[in-house]
């Protein structure tokens, strides 16, 4: 008996401890974040402290969440109730979380913000849901091009290629098989924006029907024969990530490959000189490339949307924002950051900013996400490895997309 | 008399929850109550879940549909790909990893010089966690950049570099030998241990009537470590076929489906496309279907090893 009593005692204490812990936390309103860098140097945290001395009623428990498992995360802890009160967020990912119902509505928030006119044009438009409201407030974007090797084009008398054929042609030549290929294709997760650059430019689209027109086939039978009877892609494309197409770029074993700004710091300190990009090749009498977005969202569970709002509005303001931004190496979506950029080589810029006429988003409905995250990459692997044909991965693919 | 009164004091006095035929059940119940809670109730509502038509994103959208998903299932060619994958999977893996084990602690039992050192370093591969081991080997098979295909190229074992990962005849073996690498050392160490347990009389007796090694190998040392074999072979068949997380970091499932094994596959439904409907009514079946092979095994291998 004398022990339960101790521990009913003891039970006191600690409820009494939350209680006060609890009126502590009330006091100063705690904002729930998730984002994800990948780079070492983060300035999150000076980023936070900056924000909390301006606004001391409010605390930032920012998270930086990995990225491979980033939205298989959120979505799970928005549907288990425990979310962040707010978040990076992608436009692929817009049509689900808007059909779950997870976001909170921001246009009257960014209309009564004085940081909406320093945003880049068309930004707002561009991010707007399906449903024609906005739900997200950019913080970063990029576009992809071309990376090419200046000195093996050189050394191959070529010059960097405008058009599909100049660009096969290219990799043809500056594949030296096994030791150098013309073209790092990033076959695994996340290489549908490279694939988007030769199939959607050609009749591809991610609609009904829209992937199965002979054009869009023929098209991806090209990319197909880049690696199977071109031989131009190294062996490995169908398992290769990001990782896998950098350090092959890096090491020189590729010689062009396609990604955005992102990567730019990290291959001029391997590469120097040795390393330029332009926009993606033209390909039939089209030219797509995709627009690589990052936004910040409220969620509409959230205790906490104004101290939320706050906090990704700070994060979206002139300075705050090339701060946020050179930790991802991406480019910042404020005109007064733009206009003295300091955190890449003018050519990388020359080359994003090139390739924004035909950058495009792909189409917001409920088959996207699944189009990026699982089914673009188990469809191509196949046919990468002639496990099934063109005809067939266009198919499969137009299922989803019809469903 | 005397005999029974302390019998008589413990169940006289007091009410009924101390009587002391019931203490080993208080004992027992915290257990109980947690395994019940974090196991059978969730296997419970996996059970229940996978009658259901239910997209996480689609709450409203949920509905019954009793064994729907698990006709769907079956007529999935991709379960068949993937329960194929899954049997070459576990009937490699721990045969392999028992077959090497073997050889590590016959070798290990035998003295010389830093023996115990050995003993110690040979466990590092058990000890890593798993993703640092898919993470490593996944560098290892690299075409472009890993250490394995120089390796060969040099020894000109072959010509260029062989895509690992990425061809889809390699890719399921690559994984099965990276797995055999992380998982020979439980195997060494637990048949080490039996080997220990083997009174060197027997070998002695056995040599005086002029029986070789070989023949002292068959008849001394390995009914002497089955009972060993037995029960780590059948941890080792459950640790594998659930264990998804090397494949997972070093292929993804892919390419196309040909690493894909079933609870990769529950996982990828349920966790990636949030179909918790169907990823349940795969993780369901393969459940029934290693609970069918674990029963089968215990009730045959036991059987022999009591002999």
């Amino acid at each position: 008996m004398g022990l339960l009593r101790k521990f009913a005692a003891g039970l006191a204490v600690a409820a009494t401890f939350a209680a006060a812990m609890a009126t502590g936390s009330a006091n100063a309103e705690t904002v729930r974040f998730w984002y994800h860098f990948d780079n070492p140097a983060n300035p999150m945290s000076e980023l936070v402290a900056k924000f909390e001395k301006a606004n001391p009623g409010i605390k930032v428990e920012a998270e930086n969440v990995p990225w491979n498992s980033y939205y298989d995360n959120l979505y799970t802890a928005l549907i288990g109730g425990n979310a962040p009160d707010a978040a990076m967020v992608k436009l692929f990912a817009q049509p689900r979380l808007v059909e779950m119902g997870a976001l909170e509505p921001l246009g009257d928030r960014i209309n009564a913000w004085p940081g909406k006119a320093d945003l880049l044009d068309n930004l707002l438009e561009l991010n707007k849901g399906p449903d024609g409201t906005q739900y997200y407030l950019p913080i970063q974007y990029v576009v992809l091009y071309l990376y090419y090797r200046t000195d093996m084009l050189a050394a191959a008398g070529l010059k960097p290629p405008a058009t599909c054929e100049d660009f096969r042609d290219a990799a043809i030549k500056l594949t030296k098989a096994p030791d150098v290929y013309g073209f790092g294709l990033r076959g695994g997760k996340g290489g549908w924006d490279q694939w988007g650059a030769f199939v959607f430019s050609q009749g591809g689209a991610l609609k009904p029907g829209g992937l199965t027109n002979p054009q869009a086939v023929a098209a991806n039978q090209w990319v197909i024969d880049l690696f199977r009877k071109d031989k131009v892609i190294p062996p490995s494309a169908p398992n290769d990530g990001f990782q896998e197409i950098i350090g092959a770029f890096k090491a020189g074993k590729t010689a062009m490959t396609i990604h955005h700004i992102g990567s730019s710091r990290d291959l001029v300190a391997a590469l120097g000189d040795k390393v330029s990009a332009v926009p993606v090749p033209k390909c039939g009498d089209g030219r797509w490339t995709s627009y690589g977005d990052e936004s910040l969202a409220v969620f509409s569970a959230s205790p906490h949307k104004d101290a939320a709002w706050k906090w990704i509005s700070f994060l979206a303001e002139g300075q705050n924002n090339v701060a946020f931004n050179s930790a991802t190496g991406q480019m910042t979506v404020t005109k007064s950051g733009a206009k003295d950029w300091k955190l890449h080589e003018r050519r990388f810029v020359d080359a994003t900013v090139e390739s924004l006429p035909f950058a495009h988003v792909l189409p917001q409905n409920a088959a996207t996400s699944e189009f990026v995250n699982t089914a673009w990459q188990t469809a191509m692997q196949r046919a990468l490895t002639g496990q099934i044909s063109s005809q067939q991965m266009m198919e499969e693919l137009n299922a989803l997309v019809a469903q | 008399m005397s005999i029974v009164t302390p019998t008589r004091a413990a169940e006289s006095p007091g009410p009924f929850w101390r009587r002391a035929h019931l203490t080993p059940y208080w004992l027992l119940a915290p257990a109980v109550v947690v395994t019940a809670v974090i196991v059978f109730l969730p296997m419970a509502q996996a059970v229940i879940t996978s009658f259901y038509d239910l997209i996480l994103f689609r709450p409203n959208a949920s509905r019954f549909v009793g064994f729907g998903n698990y006709i769907k299932l079956f007529s999935d060619p991709v379960f068949w790909t993937a329960l194929w994958n899954t049997v070459i999977w576990i009937g490699l893996t721990v045969p392999l990893q028992m077959g090497l084990g073997l050889v590590t602690a016959i070798l290990l039992n035998r003295e010389f010089p830093w023996r115990s050192v050995a003993r110690a370093l040979i466990i590092i591969p058990w000890a890593l966690p798993s993703v640092v081991i898919a993470l490593m080997w996944r560098w290892i098979y690299d075409p472009n950049t890993g250490v394995l295909n120089d390796l060969l190229i040099y020894l000109s074992v072959v010509q260029g570099a062989v895509p690992w990962l990425a061809d889809p005849h390699l890719a399921l073996y690559a994984v099965i030998a990276t797995l055999t690498w992380q998982g020979f050392p439980f195997f060494a160490v637990m048949i080490l241990a039996g080997l220990q347990g083997i009174p060197k009389s027997q070998y002695e007796a056995a040599s005086l009537d002029g029986a070789s090694s070989w023949r002292q190998f068959l008849h001394i040392t390995l009914p002497g470590i089955m009972p060993v074999l037995a029960t780590a072979g059948l941890l080792r068949v459950i640790w594998v076929a659930n264990s998804m997380d090397v494949i997972f970091v070093m292929t993804g499932g892919g390419p196309g489906y040909s690493t894909h094994t079933l609870p990769l596959y529950a996982f990828i439904k349920a966790r990636q496309n949030l179909d918790f409907g169907y990823g349940t009514a795969i993780a369901v079946t393969f459940t029934i279907l290693l609970g069918s092979f674990v029963a089968v095994y215990l009730a045959r291998t036991m059987r022999e090893v009591e002999k």
